[in-house]
């Protein structure tokens, strides 16, 4: 704990492009946030505190000490008010998927603005107008950027908590450095530099995978390794941490660490994985169309490997074939 | 890439393996067999070792396509990595197709070392169907005509993580 004389820490919490779970995890820590409550003044969090945009905006640059930002960029109010908070802001922390890799939304930019509006607004008539006149005022509603991106392709990012939603030891451990005044060096990922596979309890056998099973289908062993049984579980190219969680829950991890920190590309990690593990149990040119066919099981290719990274990988967007016919 | 009348020439990236493409693609040379221009060849120790990742990267750095070539089935200096390329090539090539890139653009070819007519005759059919594709749409989305500069970057990166 800092000296209870000095000044108290300023912190703050904001989320852009997020579903709220991020908010809830950091209530997780228990009493800790007791802690952080009497070493830090919450200067922002739009979630549970009062500050308005208007405060923000007012605070002097580099006024706040740490903030965590949770959520992707979707709008471009989620950009402004990143660039306005890195400002503001001595350390900013990518916390949570979306916001260290783009997350599950991410997968938003294979479909385009116009199939996700219609999608969700239906007919053209119902879409929202930007700007809007009422009682002789005018409204205006962020443009809806055509690209989701992660925070850290807009500002700067000194940290990343990986996680949907972080896990609670490792925003604690967030939470001690900060108290402590003992953050490690600029661009740390509070997690496990290692796999998930690491920390795992299964007992794995490496089985070739002659069957891929999605968790709807069957329901797992709860000792054996889940890739032995062809659930395809993110482990081997996920960050661990989280003292792999999921597959305790008996459910495959889903990657949504990101990837571990000697790979690039998670989801290329885990295709090379499984690509290598699916076989009958004997190498050789009369098994290719046995191995075809175990391959056609596997649906949603890049929702399954680039669950929650297609954000940060060639997989961001949908492209157009230049001579393509139809 | 186009030429000076603005036609479009293709940018290839082909990694090939050292016991049987890559000497084919050397008998083709000392054959004095004659092949368009467009490929960047790149020695792997097996076709095995070609990363979806590097494939991915080649895409996203500004190649048109790219080739791997290896030992045919049953041939393979290390017994089965031309098996493993070979499932891991119908994965990546069905995650290029969900993201709307023609997933010819990645091909995957037996080539033994004896077999310089082969790569001459793959190449010439490869650089006329990519041509016929025209430009990757990833260099398309960037907005930009990336030089064959960034490609043989990344073609360095990939043999520096040999």
């Amino acid at each position: 704990m800092p000296n209870s004389d000095g000044p108290k820490l300023k912190i703050g919490v904001y989320w852009a492009a997020s579903c709220g779970g991020c908010d809830c995890a950091l209530l997780e820590v228990n009493e800790k946030i007791l802690d952080v409550a009497a070493a830090a003044d919450i200067l922002l969090w739009p979630c549970a505190a009062d500050a308005k945009y208007s405060d923000l905006r007012d605070y002097k640059n580099g006024e706040m000490d740490l903030v965590l930002f949770n959520g992707a960029m979707r709008t471009e109010e989620n950009r402004e008010i990143a660039e306005l908070i890195r400002a503001k802001t001595k350390y900013l922390v990518a916390f949570g998927s979306c916001a260290h890799t783009g997350g599950v939304i991410g997968l938003a930019n294979l479909s385009t603005r116009e199939e996700i509006f219609s999608r969700v607004f239906g007919d053209k008539a119902n879409w929202p107008e930007l700007e809007v006149s009422q009682n002789g005022g005018t409204l205006h509603l962020p443009e809806f950027l055509n690209t989701l991106t992660p925070l850290d392709a807009v500002v700067d990012v000194d940290y990343y908590v990986p996680g949907c939603p972080p896990p609670v030891g490792i925003v604690s451990d967030l939470f001690g450095a900060l108290l402590e005044g003992n953050l490690p060096p600029t661009g740390t990922v509070f997690a496990s530099s290692k796999n998930l596979c690491d920390e795992c309890a299964r007992e794995q056998e490496q089985l070739r995978i002659s069957q891929i099973l999605r968790p709807h289908e069957q329901e797992p062993d709860p000792v054996k390794c889940l890739l032995d049984q062809g659930f395809v579980c993110m482990g081997p190219a996920t960050r661990g941490g989280c003292k792999a969680v999921c597959p305790a829950a008996n459910m495959p991890c889903t990657g949504c660490a990101g990837p571990t920190a000697n790979i690039e590309d998670q989801g290329a990690a885990m295709l090379n994985t499984l690509a290598s593990l699916v076989g009958t149990g004997e190498e050789g040119e009369d098994q290719l169309e046995a191995e075809d066919a175990i391959l056609a099981q596997l649906d949603d290719v890049v929702g399954t490997f680039y669950r929650f990274s297609s954000a940060t990988t060639l997989f961001k967007g949908r492209y157009h074939e230049p001579n393509a016919t139809g | 890439m186009s030429d000076k009348n603005g036609s479009f020439e293709p940018r290839i990236v082909a990694f090939l393996c050292r016991w049987c493409s890559y000497a084919g693609a050397d008998l083709a040379g000392v054959s004095r067999m004659q092949y368009p221009p467009n490929v960047i060849p790149m020695r792997v120790n097996c076709s095995g070792r070609v990363d979806a990742g590097a494939v991915m990267k080649a895409l996203e750095k500004g190649a048109d396509a790219v080739l791997i070539g290896g030992c045919h089935p049953g041939d393979c200096h290390y017994v089965s990595g031309n098996y493993k390329t070979r499932r891991r090539i119908i994965l990546l090539k069905r995650a290029l197709s969900e993201v709307g890139i023609d997933p010819r653009r990645v091909h995957l070819e037996w080539i033994s070392a004896s077999e310089g007519g082969k790569f001459q005759k793959t190449i010439t059919s490869y650089v006329d169907l990519i041509r016929s594709l025209g430009p990757s749409p990833v260099g398309l989305a960037k907005g930009q005509d990336s030089g064959s500069e960034e490609t043989e970057k990344v073609a360095v990166g990939v043999a520096d993580a040999e």
